[in-house]
């Protein structure tokens, strides 16, 4: 027994070894930049237990519940569906496309489906409708946090905020965030810098912004900028001289 | 200098089990002393704390209180056991190994040279009567074969001290003939030998001096001779007597101040000593 | 010095032949390998990237069967050894107790090597014919390809294909089997059964992959309440980081593996194991045989 003791104290002396040896490690792995910040414990331990348990056929039973999942779409039980997607992206984080499509199937088909249910006071309409977007905007934005280096998944919640939210800001910042990032849409930019330019009370900083973006060159003066660079030349009163060549 | 072969001294030894609040006193205050050259004795029935003492012999187990020398040299080094064979109860060993490997694995054990090893193992197989089973797998050895691959297993690198725990248990009489003469034959050699047996009849030729073990106490210990006699009675032994001789015997004895305490056919007398001794400690 | 390592080598060998003799050894190999062989099939019909699907499988299948040849071989050496008494007949040669334990682990390490070759061979082999045949299918669409299109092609395909990080993971793999082998030599040199080895493996398994949460959270949080302090603090304390050896997401993501995060991880390795078998020692000192 007095051995053990021992033991244990000595151990205990090199817990704090133990420790910096495993967090040094930790910096430098795929998982830790993520999960160090973003994600919560709950889902953490979820992920990573899955991890353990299923191993390598955690991608098998991901696609299964995909099917599942499809399915569930097929016979429009939104919960049904709702539960599998959580399940597929808990199973593979990794995999960008689960993410994208949950955050789709919520945000465009389950709130569209919510809005048009003819059983439900417009109220209740309206109120489902708006569960479902965030719900899909919930997806997109774990999925953004467990792949911060993926720009699929910034242009999918740009888009959302976009068309869904209205909310201009955050369209632009996550058109912006993707635009940064290797293998991003020539469209990034350019989506970033219109989401910008319909923001009120930014409008220098949007001007700016597109005329940067015209002053690249042919490729980049898409008339969509040149309208809004037109707009925002009015709004502004930029001086004549400085303003875009008219056609 | 000269040390005893095996000095036990106030070794006492509780087994305590965890979750389980008895403790097993498996042996109290034992107190042995064996001689170099020596073949000792350990009798007693089962439970009664042979395994254990020889096991604190070894250093496999260790004492709650008391201590142990072996050749003069405190048992706990792992040095001491160079001088030891030693034979366990009910040994199996390694069963897919043939018994020519077993006795190579513990050569190497022993730390014995290459060179050395092969000449060894014939000789020790030759001793034991196993040279044809040598390349037969362990599984598919009888209970004796197995203690004679024990007993060479455990001579392999000539210990000084030979220690077997129940070496003739579940032996056959041929068998276990054949074992007390190895043991004889170590003897004079001058191997000492410290063997346990719950049977005093299987190793009675062999011991120079017995101890008997009871409850984790020592009750008896001396040559088997003197612990046998008892010292105010006499024993006649008869052949062809008539019934008519056996009676007039018996009236002149009964003139006499001697008492006749049986008249019967002889038999063997060494269980009587065992229950004897077991039975008085009995409440 | 060289007499005590040939006494290792001879349990270490003599333990090996015990366990190339058991047949769970064999029943696991073979799942091994049919799983492997079998992924291909599985991966085709998968929404995710085939050849990414087949190494997730095939590098899973290994994890899984090597950790649990590591414990089912290990949790029954011991008390095998005690019924057939041979811990007996060794222990009271001139044989310390360490080298025992470092005899019995080595036999282990040596049968998980060879069974890891066995699988890493057949997945390496299957991975190269699934890569060979889809660099084939890129070399038939070769017209309709633009120049860099075609290279950033060929490329996703070697980083999800063979290469030199999938080996780097097949030996952490191993690593990680081993430190599973020492942790179970330590609840086999007290248990009484080996029921009982496999089940606490099964728990000691599991937390351990969550032991970096853990450590997290009691290193950085400020968790109220001293039970939970505790728990977090013993978990951290006695688990290995088994997560840390996980590097199967990031080869199959197709993300290089520093060199330098290799060495470290196999002197994580190295530290857990020299822990746990001295901690094994220490406890079978204990122990009443
Ligand atoms: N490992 C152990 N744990 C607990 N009790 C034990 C253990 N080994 C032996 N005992 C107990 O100690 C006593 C002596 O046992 P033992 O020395 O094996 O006797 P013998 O060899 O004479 O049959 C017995 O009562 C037995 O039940
Ligand atoms: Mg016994």
């Amino acid at each position: 027994m007095k051995a053990i003791a021992a033991f244990i104290l000595v151990a205990a002396g090199l817990a704090p070894l133990k420790w910096k040896f495993e967090r040094s490690i930790d910096a430098n792995h795929l998982s830790s930049d993520v999960l160090h910040h973003a994600i919560d414990l709950r889902e953490r331990v979820g992920q990573t237990a899955f991890i353990a348990i299923l191993g390598g056929f955690r991608s098998v039973v991901a696609d299964l519940l995909f099917i599942d999942g499809h399915f569930a779409w097929e016979r429009v039980d939104w919960s049904h569906l709702l539960l599998r997607l959580r399940q597929v992206t808990m199973l593979q984080p990794h995999v960008t496309m689960f993410w994208d499509v949950a955050g789709w199937h919520m945000a465009w088909n389950a709130s569209t489906a919510a809005l048009n249910d003819t059983s439900l006071s417009v109220a209740a309409r309206r109120r489902l409708q708006r569960e479902y977007i965030e719900l899909g905007r919930d997806f997109l934005e774990r999925g953004v946090a467990n792949n911060p280096k993926n720009p699929k998944l910034y242009e999918a919640l740009a888009r959302l905020y976009r068309d869904k939210l209205n909310d201009h800001a955050r369209a632009s910042e996550n058109f912006l965030r993707a635009s940064r990032l290797p293998g991003c849409a020539a469209y990034d930019e350019r989506s970033a810098a219109y989401e910008l330019s319909y923001c009120e009370g930014r409008e220098h900083e949007a001007y700016d912004y597109l005329r940067a973006l015209y002053d690249r060159g042919e490729k980049e003066r898409l008339p969509t900028l040149i309208a809004r660079l037109r707009h925002l030349e009015e709004k502004l009163n930029i001086s004549p001289t400085t303003r875009i060549p008219a056609k | 200098m000269t040390h005893t072969a095996i000095h036990i001294s106030r070794v006492t030894k509780v087994y305590r089990t965890p979750f389980r609040r008895q403790a097993t006193v498996a042996l109290r205050d034992l107190n042995l002393e064996i001689a170099p050259g020596e073949v000792y004795g350990l009798l007693g029935p089962n439970g009664s704390g042979k395994s254990t003492t020889l096991k604190i012999i070894l250093g496999l187990i260790s004492p709650t209180r008391g201590s142990v020398t072996i050749f003069g040299r405190d048992n706990s080094v792992v040095a001491a056991r160079r001088e030891i064979g030693f034979l366990p109860e009910n040994a199996y060993f390694h069963k897919f190994l043939t018994g020519a490997e077993t006795l190579r694995f513990h050569a190497k054990l022993c730390g014995l040279s290459k060179s050395k090893t092969t000449a060894r193992i014939n000789e020790l197989l030759a001793a034991v009567g196993l040279t044809d089973a040598g390349d037969a797998r362990l599984s598919t050895y009888s209970k004796g074969m197995l203690q004679r691959i024990g007993l060479a297993q455990a001579l392999i690198h000539d210990p000084k001290l030979l220690v077997l725990d129940e070496p003739t248990a579940g032996v056959d009489p041929a068998g276990s003939r054949d074992i007390q003469e190895l043991i004889a034959s170590l003897k004079n050699r001058g191997t000492t030998v410290l063997l346990s047996s719950h049977l005093l009849t299987q190793v009675q030729e062999v011991c120079d001096r017995v101890g008997i073990l009871h409850r984790g106490r020592l009750m008896r210990e001396g040559q088997l001779q003197s612990l046998l006699g008892i010292e105010n009675q006499t024993e006649l032994i008869l052949e062809n007597a008539s019934p008519d001789l056996l009676d007039g015997l018996e009236q002149q004895i009964a003139s006499t101040s001697a008492r006749l305490i049986v008249r019967r056919k002889p038999q063997a007398s060494l269980e009587q000593l065992f229950l004897k001794v077991t039975e008085s400690t009995e409440e | 010095m060289i007499t005590s390592l040939r006494r290792i080598r001879a349990i270490a060998g003599t333990t090996l032949i015990e366990l190339a003799r058991l047949r769970v050894f064999y029943v696991l190999v073979l799942f091994a390998l049919v799983l492997i062989v079998s992924s291909t099939f599985l991966a085709r019909i998968s929404f995710q990237q085939e050849l990414q699907v087949t190494k997730d499988i095939s590098l899973g299948a290994i994890n899984f069967f090597l950790s649990l040849l590591a414990i089912v071989a290990t949790a029954q050496l011991l008390p095998r050894d005690i019924e057939d008494r041979v811990v007996y007949s060794v222990l009271a040669k001139p044989v310390p107790r360490f080298e025992y334990i470092l005899g019995k682990f080595l036999g282990v390490v040596g049968l998980l090597a060879i069974s890891l070759a066995a699988m890493s061979v057949l997945c390496l082999v299957v991975l190269h014919l699934r890569e060979q045949s889809a660099l084939h299918e890129v070399n038939r669409q070769i017209e309709q390809l633009a120049p860099d299109q075609l290279s950033s092609t060929v490329r996703v395909i070697h980083t999800a294909g063979v290469n030199r990080d999938l080996i780097a993971a097949l030996v952490l793999v191993l690593a990680k089997s081993a430190i599973l082998a020492a942790t179970t030599l330590c609840i086999s040199a007290f248990a009484t059964s080996n029921i009982f080895t496999i089940t606490a493996m099964a728990m000691v398994y599991l937390i351990g992959h969550l032991e970096s949460i853990a450590r997290e959270y009691w290193l950085q949080e400020h968790v109220a309440g001293w039970p939970k302090r505790t728990f977090l603090a013993l978990v951290a304390f006695i688990f290995p980081d088994l997560q840390a050896f996980n590097l199967s997401d990031q080869v199959i993501g197709g993300v290089p593996i520093p060199a330098h995060l290799i060495e470290q991880l196999l002197g994580l390795a190295a530290f857990y194991i020299v822990s746990y078998i001295l901690l094994a020692t220490a406890i079978f000192y204990q122990r009443e045989l």
